[in-house]
């Protein structure tokens, strides 16, 4: 493999990295520190790059790396910023009525395969995530693009069991309504059969 | 005693829950009695496990 090629592709990738960590880490310093630790890693790590992926899936795999440290680094000013979400009124109790049952029918999405080949589908659901309070888009990221376990994220964002459940609700609750209203009830969404 | 008949928002919460963690039998078993009454609730079942497999292709 040409290693100055790799470098090269490496230093194209830095817009992509820097999108990805400002999405997780929600704070343009963290992100330029860890796509900056990610872009050095890997022209170190050059080397050892067998090639076997791509480029871009092993120099994300890095950044997935560094941005967990900068959790670590940051974790009490994040786990501040959850106490202050958690303590925060909820609008989603908007959403059903006072027996607890839902006052409006959510929206079927149909086959997923059809929206994950659509950049714009992605472009949405990050916007999506983007609106969402700070720590409720840290937690659903580090659970589902991450894949951390919840115990895992309980002790990174330094919160307790419960809290991390009831963030993950809140995020996945929001993220639904974000979806249906700005994707699947719009022009966006493909039309099913 | 645990609670087998639960309303939509206890139904969203264990859904929701589902997706990080083991459900209790008797959690397990409220749910399926929801869902199986109640197609709005079997939806945001689907939508939930839809965010989780698009959230992991954020990187495209």
């Amino acid at each position: 493999m040409d290693q100055k090629n790799t470098a090269q592709e490496i230093a194209g990738l830095r817009t992509t990295l820097l999108r990805v960590a400002r999405l997780q880490l929600r704070n343009d310093t963290w992100a330029e520190d860890a796509v900056s630790e990610t872009m050095v890693a890997a022209i170190e790590g050059l080397a050892a790059f067998d090639g076997r992926s791509q480029v871009r899936t092993w120099v994300i795999g890095i950044l997935k790396h560094k941005i967990i440290d900068q959790f670590r680094r940051r974790s009490r000013e994040v786990s501040m910023e959850s106490q202050q979400e958690l303590a925060d009124g909820d609008a989603l109790e908007d959403l059903f009525d006072h027996s607890g049952h839902r006052v409006a029918a959510p929206l079927e999405w149909g086959d997923p395969e059809a929206n994950m080949s659509r950049g714009e589908f992605f472009a949405v659901l990050q916007a999506c995530i983007d609106q969402l309070p700070a720590p409720l888009g840290r937690i659903f990221l580090l659970r589902e693009w991450l894949e951390f376990d919840t115990s895992e994220i309980c002790k990174e964002m330094k919160v307790t069991s419960t809290n991390c459940f009831v963030m993950l609700y809140r995020a996945r609750l929001r993220l639904r309504e974000c979806l249906d209203l700005n994707w699947f009830a719009g022009e966006g969404a493909p039309h099913h059969g | 005693m645990a609670k087998l008949f639960i309303n939509c928002r206890q139904a969203h919460w264990l859904l929701s829950q589902q997706c990080d963690t083991r459900l209790r039998w008797y959690e397990r078993l409220a749910l399926r009695i929801h869902l199986r009454a109640c197609d709005w609730c079997s939806i945001v079942a689907r939508n939930f496990a839809y965010l989780s497999r698009a959230a992991r292709h954020l990187d495209r």
